[in-house]
């Protein structure tokens, strides 16, 4: 690979950072929102040492062919635009996976319908020893996974720490209401499902929820918790 | 002249590649995105370019500092800064981990400059172990992954100090110089060509790394691990292969030992100590920095020190 082709693998993937990170709200897909002026940062330095080598003449210098590996990432964010991890990713069914950074005191919900994240949700059905949750009106944002069992359907959303790669799946799974279409984001009103005295264990099967209502909802701009 | 002429050659080829590329990348939008829609494939897409938007800042951190250290830092620095005695370096070494605030995608180019200018191949391989272990934002986000469980964050830290300072000593007794592939000097160079050549080279390499990290990520389903989590010690092989295999970075892969509930804390430690150290991404990472030779002896004895140390700290202190 000779200077100029180097220069401009360097550019073209600083460039695609830049565009993901500034134009557009794509880099929620793949990372936190705090990583968004690290990002920045690192895709303008690239751009400028690309930008910069533009400018020097040829000198033989033979650059490392695996330098075109480069390109790839920048062929998936235009090429397949990864969508956030979806119903894809979210279906397998054992064990749920328990959310992090869960509540230690639980507030009492006190408002007609009590907005919260699914994470939130789960803390509260599998850890609240006072059963804050018991009879109050939530609602839950997340996108509709469907169950083997027969009939049987979530609201899920996937909690990250970092970036997608460590995602974890978070669901509860929703009574009274068909499912619909897979993937579809939705936001779900209802009561909370308490399980049966002599039903599994806390923590290792989806808590549910009874709902009231089902409204369909753009993806948020923030795709995660 | 032949020279001249392959030179001139291979410009026009490697420029006109690109120009291909570029096409391609430009006509595809229109014509092959529609049927990239696979879930499958999507999800992979997703991991992949996820881990490599992640590490993006990490890996320019430590190709900028790496170039900072080489071109203008006298090596002598070095020789004052750390014990003459190899066998104190190495501790030494493997404690100033603590203070690079980075994933592991820093380190490698960061001890990689070290090596150039004169700092023992052990010390520095100490330091690229521990410090992407036992930074304070390794420290924190571990504490703040386990609520009230604070002995995880002070096994994970000691567990991994250890692993990094064992695994200097056994180079500094029976590693060999020829096996690490000696760093082109770009000295003369100056420092935005050593940053651009690092940035480059490494960067290949962190994208072979992402890509078999996604193809496992989305291949092996989490359900074969808790079949495993009742048996100790295949449970710890299997958090251990798991660390390896997600490649997570090492500011969030205690999050995920936290979520995974079915196994046991000596389990999720190991998982702790072992990722930072050793995951795919930093084989590939390591692999192209310091060559093959390097990387065959010095991952299957990072690793097995690391399951080694992980299961004693975590029989002692959890």
């Amino acid at each position: 690979m000779n200077r100029l082709t180097q220069s401009l693998v360097l550019v073209l993937l600083g460039g695609a950072v830049l565009r993901i990170t500034t134009v557009s709200d794509e880099y929620l897909n793949y990372v936190k929102p705090g990583f968004r002026y690290l990002l920045i940062a690192a895709a303008a330095t690239v751009l400028v040492v690309g930008a910069a080598g533009l400018f020097k003449k040829e000198d033989g210098h033979r650059g490392p062919w695996v330098a075109w590996l480069l390109t790839l990432p920048v062929f998936a964010i235009f090429l397949i635009a990864p969508p956030p991890l979806g119903s894809y990713a979210a279906r397998s069914e054992e064990a749920p996976a328990r959310p992090v950074g869960a509540l230690t005191a639980y507030t009492p919900l006190t408002r007609p319908v009590n907005t919260m994240t699914i994470g939130e949700f789960l803390g509260r059905a599998w850890g609240d020893p006072a059963r804050s949750l018991a009879g109050k009106q939530v609602k839950l944002t997340g996108f509709v996974v469907p169950s083997k069992k027969e009939g049987r359907w979530y609201v899920a959303r996937m909690q990250i720490a970092c970036c997608a790669a460590d995602a974890v799946p978070l669901k509860v799974a929703v009574l009274g209401f068909p499912s619909p279409a897979e993937n579809q984001w939705i936001e779900v009103t209802g009561t909370w499902v308490p399980p049966e005295a002599d039903g599994p264990e806390p923590g290792t099967v989806a808590p549910e929820i009874d709902a009231v209502h089902v409204a369909e909802i753009p993806r948020p701009v923030e795709p995660y918790e | 002249m032949p020279p001249a002429d392959a030179e001139s050659k291979g410009r026009v080829s490697g420029s006109w590649v690109f120009v291909a590329l570029l096409c391609l990348l430009l006509l595809g939008q229109f014509f092959y995105a529609p049927y990239l829609t696979s879930p499958a494939l999507q999800t992979w897409a997703t991991v992949f370019v996820a881990i490599c938007v992640q590490a993006l800042p990490f890996l320019v951190f430590g190709v900028v500092l790496s170039a900072a250290i080489t071109t203008f830092v006298p090596a002598s620095f070095w020789t004052r800064a750390l014990p003459r005695r190899a066998a104190l370096a190495v501790p030494v070494a493997g404690a100033a981990g603590a203070v690079l605030p980075g994933c592991e995608c820093a380190s490698v180019p960061v001890a990689s400059g070290l090596i150039s200018r004169g700092v023992t191949p052990a010390a520095a391989l100490a330091f690229l172990l521990s410090s992407p272990a036992i930074n304070p934002v390794v420290v924190v986000a571990t504490v703040v992954a386990f609520p009230g469980q604070p002995m995880m964050a002070v096994a994970r830290f000691t567990a991994s100090l250890v692993v990094a300072v064992l695994v200097g000593w056994v180079w500094l007794r029976f590693g060999k110089g020829e096996w690490l592939r000696a760093r082109r000097r770009h000295d003369h160079a100056g420092f935005a060509e050593a940053v651009r050549h690092d940035l480059l080279h490494a960067g290949g390499f962190l994208v072979v790394g992402g890509m078999a990290a996604a193809t496992m990520n989305v291949v092996v389903p989490r359900e074969w691990l808790n079949a495993l989590a009742g048996n100790f010690w295949l449970s710890v092989l299997a958090l251990a292969l798991l660390a390896v295999v997600l490649s997570i970075c090492s500011e969030a892969d205690a999050f995920v030992a936290a979520s995974l509930t079915a196994f046991s804390p000596t389990a999720r430690l190991v998982f702790l100590v072992v990722g930072p150290m050793v995951d795919l991404k930093l084989i590939a990472l390591q692999t192209g920095t310091f060559g093959r030779r390097f990387a065959v002896r010095f991952v299957p004895l990072t690793f097995s020190l690391a399951v080694l140390v992980g299961v004693g700290a975590g029989t002692v202190l959890l």
